[in-house]
């Protein structure tokens, strides 16, 4: 196990196309094992490779229901509409209003390069569509409505006083 | 991706727009929940919670703050208000949430909000409630008004105008039932199907059904996450409504081939429970006044599948030549000062005043003035408020027959919650015996 860095928004690696995967190699399951790691390290809800600065079409979500690991996902059908603020670990302390599909069908290659399909609403959806972005270079602040506001907690122990 | 708000932000989010902008709370609420419709039923239920038991018990919470804070409750900025009304609420009613994580949180969301330089004053004003939650003191039971204004949190005003009518006990049981969680009362659709096979398919849902006492048709639920995601009321299988309601339109006691009018009718129920006691014959208008609400009332006649039915946009106070004499029905249930429901609508309370009441006298009147000129001889007048004031509902019956003696009081109801299993209502009706 381990924590890889997160590259933040100015990193060129965030904003190019990732490439499919072939095959799964020991580099690649080390590689996925990492990145929920990172992502639970760092309390987030999803995590796309370029953010760990490599570039392959590799996605972690956990939006509380355990893992799901998507390689070379693609979307086949959307429906709805969510509005909603949201996040990224790779802008941090920020967030902003985005508006994404409330429902999500996804194909992807699970660990074991066997093909599975995954439906997702609401947040999961929205998880779905906001990692796929970044497998090709997107980042959520390009779809915001309105402003990015800051979200940052001060995150100190408090003593009785 | 990570997840951008937390719930105690919504929560001070709805509360600030409730206590300084002037918003309904269960608008404020409902639009946040549908904003936010990927959070996971804790979490909404937190939030619902939260949000509605602040407000609820608003008066209470001010006492206790401002028992142990020099700057008092009515002095704070906002953000800070509210923040320290919602922690107290959970340190007192929320035995789920640590103490400890209702002050750290408190604090942070006092530093997110650009406050750290008082969040040293937050975290000192809850540590010392937490510390002595179970030693403070309130008003004298002999002061009855200042006791059952700061332990139900109820305007004193209210307080003054229901004491003047009914005794102690009373009152107090109805301050009590309003701050009980009660199931949601539904009304089956028996055009669509069966009780009991409605009843089954909540259950497969996971919805927990009750019958009610009062009507055979009447069902409690309860355990369901959000309303709308249910099967059966996508379907039109129910409707939501309380028994109140539902007793108007029993007593009104519409039969085949009626023509009725809800002269004020969204969100429909009432206008919709009579087409239904139509069984398919006759003819009901449900009327009301914006575009917004006779899309409401057309949304719901859509659900239901019934074609006995029409919404239509009318203002009750303008009269309409083509339909006097015309109803055999006529139900006006008139907008009023809503003291019988404070349950639900946790902030209307705050909201009303007796100068508003007297307003809302007038255009009761006015109302009732214009539609029982729909009313066909023989025909039947049930005038309805979702309050517990003698002005508006006793006030307006005696009214009513000293200038309309062509009119005959068939029956009248009061029911007080609590006392009753219903929200707090008032049901007149009257039989045309004459012609003017």
């Amino acid at each position: 196990m381990a924590i890889r860095e997160i590259r933040t928004m100015g990193d060129e690696v965030l904003t190019k196309t990732c490439k499919e995967v072939k095959m799964m190699t020991p580099r690649m399951a080390i590689l996925i094992e990492d990145m929920l790691d990172t992502m639970y390290e760092a309390q987030g809800v999803g995590l796309a490779a370029p953010q760990v600065g490599v570039l392959r079409r590799i996605v972690v979500i956990d939006v509380g229901e355990g893992p799901i690991i998507l390689i070379n996902p693609e979307i086949l059908e959307t429906s709805g509409e969510q509005t909603g603020d949201e996040g990224c670990l790779s802008v941090p302390g920020k967030a902003g209003c985005v508006t994404r599909p409330n429902y999500v069908k996804v194909k992807a290659l699970d660990e074991n390069m066997e093909e599975i399909v995954y439906e997702g609403e609401g947040l999961l959806a929205r998880a779905f569509c906001h990692e796929i972005d970044h497998l090709d270079g997107h980042l959520y602040v390009e779809k915001v409505e309105g402003e990015i506001h800051d979200v940052t907690y001060e995150d100190e122990e408090m003593e009785e006083e | 991706m990570i997840k951008a708000v937390s719930e105690r932000e919504l929560v001070l989010g709805i509360l600030l727009e409730v206590t300084r902008d002037g918003e309904y709370s269960h608008i404020a609420l409902r639009n946040v929940l549908n904003k936010y419709q990927y959070l996971d039923k804790k979490e909404r239920a937190f939030i619902t919670r939260v949000t509605e038991g602040t407000l609820e018990h608003m008066i209470e919470l001010d006492y206790i703050i401002n028992q142990f804070s020099k700057v008092k409750v009515n002095k704070m900025k906002p953000v800070i208000r509210n923040i320290l009304r919602s922690a107290v609420y959970q340190l007192k009613y929320m035995d789920s949430v640590p103490n400890s994580a209702v002050c750290n949180e408190a604090v942070k969301l006092a530093t997110k909000k650009g406050f750290s330089n008082l969040k040293g004053f937050v975290n000192g004003v809850l540590r010392n409630i937490e510390r002595n939650l179970e030693t403070i003191t309130y008003p004298d039971e002999t002061n009855v008004i200042e006791y059952l204004h700061i332990k139900y949190s109820m305007p004193k005003w209210i307080l003054e105008q229901w004491l003047s009518k009914y005794d102690r006990d009373t009152v107090e049981t109805m301050l009590r039932d309003f701050q009980k969680e009660k199931p949601t009362t539904i009304r089956c659709n028996l055009n669509q199907m069966s009780k009991e096979q409605l009843m089954e398919e909540l259950k497969t849902e996971g919805v927990e059904v009750q019958e009610h006492p009062y009507l055979p048709y009447a069902l409690q639920i309860s355990g369901y996450d959000y309303l709308a995601d249910l099967k059966a009321f996508q379907q039109g299988a129910f409707y939501v409504q309380d028994i109140s309601s539902m007793l108007v339109s029993h007593i009104a006691e519409p039969k085949e081939g009626d023509i009725c009018i809800d002269v004020c009718a969204a969100p429909g129920g009432k206008a919709l429970h009579m087409a239904e006691l139509l069984h398919g014959t006759g003819h009901v208008e449900a009327r009301d006044l914006t575009d917004y609400k006779v899309n409401l009332i057309q949304e719901n006649i859509v659900r239901s599948g019934m074609h006995n039915i029409e919404a239509v946009r009318w203002d009750a106070t303008v009269l309409d030549e083509d339909s006097v004499e015309k109803a055999d029905v006529v139900i006006a249930d008139l907008p009023c000062s809503g003291l019988g429901v404070l349950g639900k609508k946790t902030d209307l309370k705050y909201k009303m005043t007796e100068q508003t009441q007297g307003e809302l006298v007038k255009l009761q009147r006015e109302i009732l003035s214009v539609v029982k000129q729909y009313v066909n001889l023989g025909g039947t007048l049930v005038y309805s408020t979702c309050t517990i004031h003698e002005a508006e509902n006793e006030g307006n019956v005696e009214w009513f027959l000293k200038e309309n003696p062509e009119y005959q009081l068939i029956s009248i109801l009061q029911l007080l919650p609590g006392v009753h299993e219903s929200d707090g209502f008032f049901i007149a009706k009257f039989k045309k015996v004459k012609y003017e």
